[in-house]
């Protein structure tokens, strides 16, 4: 095992990470930080990972920054560097900078007994991996604001009310839940899914008209690609597609 | 205006009617009615007397259940599709209507169905409404604008989740996620469609124009730009009162 903090492992086109300083509740530290760099960087350069999911090991998901750590670390900027589809498998508390790893996923599933709050402001500090940007952007102005200023933890049942995250299982059938989504998703056309992420995320960056655009152009770059003749065909012949990612 | 085939165009005290009508095709969006739907949003944008705009499917079965594959593979280049894609903006132009648009979706609202939708300001929705998008699973990406105006509806999440997962949502889920306003039994669908669309047009024509822009334009917008548009189409109204 090459990391110290982190278990990751492909099989089938989905690439699997797991959270793992179990003794901390998976605390990010700065060598959890870089290795979730190294391996945001090795899941973009390898062609045949077509979809990722994140988890933690033990009871919790992240329970937040490592209090012995002096040095900033940006581990959700990490994972939303990834450009394939990322599933956080929220098995456990997701606290400060474990939810902000969360937030930086693109499909949240939660086990019942997660917990999940951006405490930092309780210490005098704001969220500096991206919470203040992200929740607004997932659950809306006024319910962020609420979750940021009262620095208050909510369950998971709560978490589904408000869209923080779009599906609640037991604890037992998480990996298995959040396995068979990652299939799911992995039988779709892998560019496609590279282009439609992109297509979403920056597009609400822009204005409509800007948005319309790069979906446009990402929609046309696809026609040079062998998978959407095989996605048609295969729709058209009635059977499963087989797709390379080419 | 030339003889439509696969919608129908009718105008009735104030409100336009578009249908979509290749019912046994369960409305599949093809080229031909990309066509007809550009001439007659056209006609729509142009005409004063068209205050409000219901766009529905004919048939039992469905709104629009997509795109038609099967013109798919006889698509010119790339660089051509795109070239034809920008020269007939049929998204632009239907964005870009002033009056009030009403979806009244029923049955298979799928892949442009839905975007089509999306294009409207105000959504309905019968109890037997199924919504979906299998763009990915045919190695595309939607190319109405879903992957634009699907985040700007429901949010980025729950529209990552739809179109990653590819999974279908029923009306009653579609409604809590916001994707449309109000759920009915079907025979109460058109009824309502039209009830609502009455209601519209009993406002000022200039007033119901400037709330659309305010809110639809506002939303690109810092939201202190969005609070001076409001501004400046407020004042607008004002001085057409005065008159």
């Amino acid at each position: 095992m090459p990391y110290h903090t982190v278990i990751y492992a492909v099989k089938n086109h989905i690439a699997g990470i797991t959270l793992n300083r179990p003794k901390t509740g998976n605390a990010v530290n700065l060598k959890m930080a870089q290795e979730l760099q190294e391996v945001s960087r090795l899941i973009n350069g390898d062609n045949d990972i077509y979809v990722v999911t994140l988890t933690g090991a033990g009871d919790a998901f992240c329970s937040g920054g490592d209090k012995e750590e002096v040095e900033p670390c940006h581990p959700a900027a990490a994972i939303a560097a990834i450009d394939r589809p990322v599933i956080a498998a929220i098995n456990g508390d997701a606290l400060g900078e474990g939810l902000e790893i969360a937030l930086a996923c693109d499909i949240r599933v939660a086990a019942t007994k997660a917990r999940f709050g951006l405490p930092q402001l309780t210490g005098g500090r704001i969220p500096a991996d991206g919470g203040t940007q992200r929740l607004p952007r997932i659950i809306g102005k006024g319910k962020a604001s609420e979750l940021l200023m009262t620095a208050e933890t909510i369950n998971a049942e709560e978490a589904l009310e408000i869209g923080l995250v779009s599906r609640v299982v037991p604890p037992e059938s998480l990996a298995e839940e959040s396995r068979k989504l990652a299939e799911t998703i992995a039988a779709k056309g892998p560019i496609a899914l590279r282009y439609l992420k992109e297509a979403i995320n920056k597009g609400m960056d822009m204005t409509l008209e800007q948005g319309l655009r790069l979906e446009a152009d990402l929609y046309f770059l696809l026609h040079t690609t062998s998978d959407r003749t095989e996605g048609i065909k295969s729709y058209l012949e009635k059977r499963k597609p087989d797709y390379k990612g080419k | 205006m030339s003889a439509f085939e696969v919608i129908i165009y009718e105008k009735q005290d104030g409100i336009a009617y578009i249908t979509l009508n290749r019912p046994k095709a369960l409305n599949a969006y093809n080229i031909r009615m990309r066509d007809e739907l550009y001439e007659a949003l056209g006609a729509i944008k142009d005409d004063p007397d068209v205050r409000v705009v219901i766009l529905k499917g004919a048939g039992e079965k469905a709104f629009c259940a997509g795109a038609d594959l099967t013109e798919f593979l006889t698509a010119p280049s790339p660089v051509f599709a795109r070239q034809a894609r920008f020269e007939r903006d049929i998204w632009g132009r239907f964005l870009s209507i002033e009056q009030p648009v009403i979806a009244a979706l029923h049955g298979y609202v799928l892949g442009s169905g839905i975007e089509m939708a999306l294009c409207c300001d105000i959504r309905l929705a019968s109890d037997d409404a199924q919504f979906g998008l299998p763009e990915p699973g045919l190695g595309i990406i939607p190319a109405a604008g879903g992957s634009q105006t699907l985040p700007r509806v429901i949010g980025r999440a729950a529209a990552l989740d739809m179109l990653l997962s590819g999974r279908w949502l029923t009306a009653p889920e579609a409604l809590k996620l916001k994707l449309v306003n109000r759920i009915l039994p079907r025979a109460a669908l058109y009824p309502e469609a039209i009830k609502l669309a009455e209601k519209i047009k009993s406002y000022s024509p200039a007033a119901v124009s400037a709330i659309k822009q305010a809110v639809t334009r506002g939303l690109d917008m810092t939201l202190s730009e969005g609070l001076e548009l409001e501004k400046r189409l407020g004042r607008g109204l004002t001085a057409d009162t005065k008159l």
